[in-house]
């Protein structure tokens, strides 16, 4: 069957989601019975599911084929020697990184809905949950298919303010609408650097039009075989940098890559629903797709922006583990987990291997769902997220316990499950460069330790929360299996998180990573001789950290580190996140208020003081003036008479005096 | 039919002045009289469109060229020629549209005005028909007359409608507006002698005007950038701009904002730069340097205010600063943008300004720190209060994000990265919009009075159909854009 | 007629203009200043006779009467600027219940 026929219609995935948040948006109130909407979302997003997988289904069958329907959003003619007309326009391509995105997004997607529909029965406001679930969608799936950096930057915004309002959802607690601003204005940074490089690339690219101005199609990205553009073609590698960097920061911002991260954290305030799409399928998601749209599109990354991003991306992983290890909330550890293993993306984009980050990409976002929703399914019975408080879950929640064991053992990266074969990838691609760069050593290090830290954290969560007889604060309410819809859900991502790491050795599916020429590839994973020692150190330090969490907290109990021990500060310098949040706020709330206040005393008191000024100046001159109209005939008629004597003066004597010197008529 | 042989646009003005006269006249059906006349005036710029899908139509011979056109002798003397010379071209078409849209706006939003109904709405209308006269002139007199025009019922709207403090107000709008107004018409008149040109007329004058060179042209210029400026705002002339908006009523910072701002754009655009283009060239640092000011001057002031309306008022300022640096890049791609961007902030800021007027008088204050959480109690408000704080931080599906990207992109273009300046614009005035959102609209319940109730149907209405002109013209800008690249704008460079 | 009369003659005119001047800046009765403004008045019709007198060719007129013509119509401007100003005298002096000039300064504000 020849599917890609599809590929010209892949315009309704996007659009399935956007129906059902019209739909839902206009009529939710009276849609009760179908869970507010929720079951509207729930087939729309199904729908989109199906499309999308047929569409990447079709995508494998004819590999390395690039489909590109694209129209005029506006057009801005030029004529004239300021000949800068550009077409701005929006369109799908489908290309083997969209086909692998949009089965992530779509799967998830639609998983996390159906979750919904149990997680969010007793809250208020679904209509709203709904319409904004399925705009997020909708943003992230336009992000994926976007032909054009324009458009690319139109969704992405728009995942962003989706994001915002899906953070704040919990809209009448302070912290919540705190977390929703942060998230905005942290990722908003990142943001206004990506439409920097947004110009420097359509400048770089695009001015290779006729007659040397920009080609009417200038935001287009470059595709197939022929197009690539090699980096310093143009000359223009100073602006490539810059622009690499400015990619580099608007995918830090909404990767949550340091120093862009703080916001991610704070995230956690939203559903728990929201968490599991934002952290494996949508937003985060964007910002490392960016990058690999980067490295294939727009003719690759010079060697300084090269460098950077290892930096940021192996830094971060090692960054953002240590936060793990210690915190006792059960989403924010699962949130930092996501930010170390982003920088796991990061770093193998960096390394050159930007497939492989994607690939790694595709496998976290079903086990960092499952993850979340199975810590959605524990937070839905006992209403806490205190790893301290819980206890003892294994024996009431028999599946939930067991997806959560899934999603643990593929984070820590153990095989065969699914984190395994593409952490070990990323691993394995870093390696490789090093004798190349040796400048990647330190960050190769940090990312190997925090395999590590990784089994450690994830482990203790695990045995925190499931181990034990019961829960530790017994005031909870009692742990009872969750309904069928939401179990659904955890047991296919679990299914995937068991498996989705082999699905690269199929040869057809293995073809969306092998499809893209002239960008170096390592998957699937080759596993030479080294590969195999990498492989044997990384399992067992993944093994040596599940062994560590299991002594310390496999029996159920919680200790105290004694007040005044290094130990204990430094757990408290990770618990305040290494101060950089504090220091985010310092200079958002504190720097940036008082030079407003200042400039607002300035604009008060000096230029509007001028203007007063002016005006009082004119204000004494009259007053001044005016004690010459004294009422009195005489005086007025003196002036009379003195005016009378002065134009005599002037005729008789200055003027021709004047004349005299100008010689004038 | 055929549209294009009616000359629609002294038909427009009669009928906008008749409305006007009625309105004042009517008593208490003054609204229906003015909402009649609004409808009237939209159904008008229908017909505008209409012609204007034949242009360049029977000003063909016309350098530069303009889709309507109708001259008749008004003045004539040996030495001086003053023509009633009117005409419209994609620029001034794309602001008659905004007029019409927020003149019906205006009328519906403020439908329950209780203190002087017939002035209050008679008054209304006459500053949209003098802004309408400001966008369709092409004669010096005549301009100049619709530009005086303007000030006079703005200047009692703020001073019988106002705040406390109204009559400082009033005066201060009018005089310094004035003082510019005055430095204008000697730099239009200058412009006309100097150049020898043999007529008061537009088209005259430009022709004329090439032949200008040294000093003169750029004294010319500058004086004409001061007199516009000042009701750009530009800094520092921008201090009459919050407090105008302050003591105004809802419906005058509406008009204030949405077309008031725009007579200095569409003035700058007309009158300086497309007549001295290549005066522009010389003197454009003066006028980036004016334009970062004013956007970061702007933006950081909205971000310290405590006062709604002086916020939006300052975010204005930053608005029209990419304006102003959009018009002063020169390009076709910044000037498109530049238009674009005028419509935007006029549908947005008149927005806001109409949330925050019932704001006002649904909680009893517009201080930003002493009320929070309305979204529980007036949701709909809410609503469009975060609908026009999102348009106006430049979200897209709204309307400003297609404008903003082309006038950042021609900025890249023409000045590479001194638009680090805007951009640094951009996170500010995302930063104190949603500081406020999360102050105002969100968190726990703060300040509110036992009696708010959510927006009043007029209202709703009003701000209603504002949202809706943000969302549809966001998610469809070739509508607006198509007819403005329509005029030969490029075609005066050459 | 000889330059001594001609000069003669603006002597009166200047001396009676002087005069009427000098009345206008320090009299403060309202009656005694109508009568400076009279005397001041005269001075410029005597001059226009006696230029009529002197050059009936140079005024420009056909009759060469119209220097003195102008002054009958002056004679008459004056009388009724007399009816006026008596007029304000009056009605001053009923309301202010005075005549006298630096009483009346109402319209300085």
């Amino acid at each position: 069957m020849d599917l890609s026929i599809l590929f010209g219609w892949a315009f309704l995935v996007p659009l399935l989601p956007a129906l059902a948040f019209v739909i839902i948006g206009i009529w939710g109130q009276r849609l009760g019975r179908l869970e507010h909407g929720g079951w509207i979302a729930v087939l729309l997003s199904g729908a989109a599911m199906v499309l999308g997988v047929l569409i990447a289904v079709g995508e494998m069958l004819s590999p390395n084929s690039y489909t590109d329907v694209s129209y005029t959003w506006f057009h801005v003619s030029a004529s004239g020697p300021f000949a800068n007309g550009v077409s701005f326009v929006v369109g799908t391509l489908v290309d083997p990184i969209s086909a692998l995105m949009l089965i992530v997004v779509t799967v998830v997607g639609f998983l996390v809905m159906l979750y919904s529909v149990g997680y969010m029965h007793h809250d208020e406001g679904l209509p709203r949950y709904y319409a904004l679930l399925s705009l997020f969608l909708t943003a992230m799936l336009g992000v994926v298919l976007a032909d054009n950096l324009l458009e690319f930057f139109l969704f992405w915004e728009l995942v962003g303010v989706c994001s915002y309002f899906l953070i704040g959802f919990y809209w009448r607690k302070p912290s919540a609408s705190s977390a929703a601003k942060e998230a905005f204005l942290v990722t908003r940074i990142g943001d206004v650097m990506f439409l920097l490089g947004i110009f420097i690339y359509f400048s770089v690219y695009a001015m290779t039009g006729p007659n040397g101005g920009w080609a009417a199609n200038g935001f287009l990205f470059v595709h197939g075989s022929t197009s690539f553009i090699p980096i310093g073609a143009s000359g223009n590698s100073t602006l490539l940098t810059v622009a690499g960097l400015m990619l580099l920061g608007g995918a830090a911002g909404k990767s949550a890559q340091f120093p862009l991260d703080v916001w991610l954290p704070d995230a956690m305030e939203g559903p728990t629903t929201v968490s599991a799409l934002i952290h494996a399928a949508t937003m985060v998601a964007a910002g490392v797709y960016l990058l690999v749209v980067g490295s294939i599109f727009l003719g690759g990354y010079t060697s300084i922006v090269l460098f950077a991003i290892v930096a940021v991306g192996g830094f971060t992983t090692f960054y953002a583990a240590t936060m793990a290890v210690v915190n006792t909330d059960i989403k924010r550890v699962i949130a930092y987990s996501t930010i170390s293993q982003l920088g796991y993306m990061v770093l193998a984009v960096g390394a050159g291997f930007a497939l492989v980050g994607l690939y790694h990409l595709f496998t976290h976002a079903f086990f960092k769902a499952l993850l979340f929703l199975a810590a959605g399914a524990i937070i839905h019975t006992i209403v806490t997220q205190d790893l301290f408080r819980m206890g003892g879950l294994a024996k009431k929640m028999r599946y939930t316990s067991i997806a959560f064991l899934i999603g643990a053992l593929a984070l820590s990266g153990i095989p065969p499950f699914a984190g395994f074969w593409s952490k070990d990838d990323v691993l394995a691609s870093v390696y490789s460069q090093l004798g190349a760069h040796p400048e990647y050593w330190p960050f190769f290090i940090l990312a190997f330790v925090t395999v590590f830290l990784t089994a450690y954290y994830i482990f203790r969560v695990y045995f925190l929360a499931f181990s034990g007889e019961r829960t530790r604060d017994a005031s909870l309410p009692e742990a009872h299996e969750v309904p069928w819809v939401m179990l659904v859900p955890m047991m296919v991502l679990a299914g995937f998180a068991v498996v989705a790491g082999l699905f690269v050795f199929v040869p057809s599916f293995g073809s969306l990573f092998t499809g893209v020429p002239g960008l170096a590839t390592n998957v699937p994973p080759s596993y030479g001789p080294t590969d195999l020692v990498l492989s044997a150190i990384s399992v067992t330090l993944a093994g040596a950290g599940i062994v560590l969490a299991w002594v310390l907290w496999g029996n159920g109990r919680v200790y105290e580190l004694p007040a005044g021990s290094p130990a204990h500060s430094i757990r408290n310098l990770l618990l305040a996140r290494y101060h950089v949040k504090a220091a985010y706020d310092w200079v958002g709330m504190v720097g940036m208020y008082t030079v407003a206040r200042a400039a607002d005393f300035f604009d008060r008191f000096v230029i509007d003081g001028a203007v007063k000024g002016f005006e009082r100046s004119f204000r004494s001159m009259s007053d001044s003036m005016r004690r010459i109209q004294t009422g009195l005939v005489s005086d007025y008629a003196a002036y009379v008479v003195a005016g009378i004597i002065a134009v005599f003066v002037l005729l008789l004597f200055v003027a021709p005096y004047l004349a005299s010197v100008f010689g004038g008529g | 039919m055929d549209f294009s042989t009616l000359p629609i646009i002294p038909i427009t003005l009669g009928t906008l002045a008749v409305g006007t006269v009625l309105t004042f006249a009517s008593g208490r059906w003054a609204r229906w009289v003015a909402l009649a006349t609004s409808v009237v005036f939209l159904l008008e710029i229908g017909l505008m469109f209409l012609g204007y899908t034949g242009w360049p139509g029977r000003s063909s011979t016309l350098v530069p060229q303009f889709g309507e056109y109708q001259s008749y002798p008004w003045i004539s003397l040996s030495w001086l020629q003053i023509n009633f010379t009117v005409g419209i071209d994609g620029i001034s078409l794309i602001l008659i549209l905004l007029t019409g849209f927020l003149q019906i706006a205006t009328v519906v939003y403020t439908w329950n005005e209780t203190k002087r109904p017939a002035a209050w709405f008679g008054l209304v209308l006459m500053t949209c028909l003098g802004s309408f006269g400001v966008f369709v002139s092409l004669d010096i007199l005549l301009f100049f007359l619709f530009w005086e025009a303007v000030l006079v019922p703005m200047f009692f709207i703020i001073g019988y409608w106002g705040g406390p403090n109204r009559r400082y107000a009033a005066l201060k709008f009018f005089v310094y507006t004035h003082v510019a107004s005055i430095v204008m018409l000697i730099g239009l008149l200058a412009l006309v002698f100097y150049s020898g040109a043999s007529s008061f007329d537009f088209s005259s004058i430009y022709s004329a005007a090439r032949g200008l060179t040294g000093i003169v042209p750029v004294v010319l210029f500058l004086s004409l950038f001061f007199g516009f400026g000042v009701k750009f705002p530009i800094v520092p002339f921008h201090t009459w701009l919050p407090d105008a908006h302050v003591e105004a009523p809802t419906g005058g910072s509406v008009l204030l904002a949405g077309l008031l701002l725009k007579l200095g754009g569409y003035g700058l655009i007309r009158w300086a730069v497309i007549i001295l283009p290549t005066t522009l060239t010389q003197v454009d640092p003066i006028l980036f340097f004016v334009a970062f000011l004013s956007i970061v001057w702007g933006a950081v002031l909205s971000l310290s205010q405590r006062d709604l309306k002086r916020m939006i008022a300052y975010s204005s300022i930053n608005h029209m600063g990419i304006v102003l640096l959009a018009i002063s890049l020169n390009s076709a791609l910044g000037l498109t943008a530049a238009v674009l961007l005028m419509f935007a902030h006029g549908v947005v800021s008149a927005l806001l300004f109409m949330g925050a007027g019932t704001f006002h008088h649904t909680y009893g204050t517009r201080d930003i720190p002493s009320v929070g959480g309305i979204n529980s109690r007036t949701p709909i408000l809410a609503s469009l209060i975060m609908i026009g704080s999102l348009a106006s931080l430049g979200l897209p599906a709204l309307i400003s994000f297609p404008a903003e990207f082309a006038a950042l992109l021609a900025t890249w273009d023409g000045l590479t990265y001194l638009v680090l300046i805007p951009l640094i614009g951009l996170v500010v005035t995302a930063a104190f919009y949603i500081w406020m959102m999360q102050r105002v609209l969100f968190g726990p319940p703060k300040g509110i009075p036992s009696d708010a109730h959510d927006v009043p149907p007029a209202e709703g209405l009003g701000m209603g159909m504002l949202a809706a002109l943000a969302v549809i013209f966001g998610v469809l800008p070739f509508l607006l854009v198509n007819v403005i690249t329509m005029s030969p704008i490029t075609g005066w460079h050459g | 007629m000889t330059t001594l009369a001609i000069t003669g003659f603006l002597a009166l005119s200047f001396a009676l203009f002087a005069i009427a001047i000098f009345g206008i800046l320090t009299r403060r009765n309202f009656i005694l200043l109508l009568v400076s403004l009279e005397i001041g008045m005269n001075a410029a019709i005597l001059n226009f006779v006696y230029f009529a007198a002197l050059a009936p060719a140079n005024t420009g007129s056909t009759s060469g009467l119209s220097g003195q013509s102008i002054a009958v119509v002056l004679i008459g401007f004056a009388a009724t600027e007399i009816a006026v100003g008596l007029a304000i005298v009056l009605a001053l002096n009923r309301s202010k219940g005075s005549i006298n000039v630096a009483d009346s300064t109402t319209l300085r504000s």
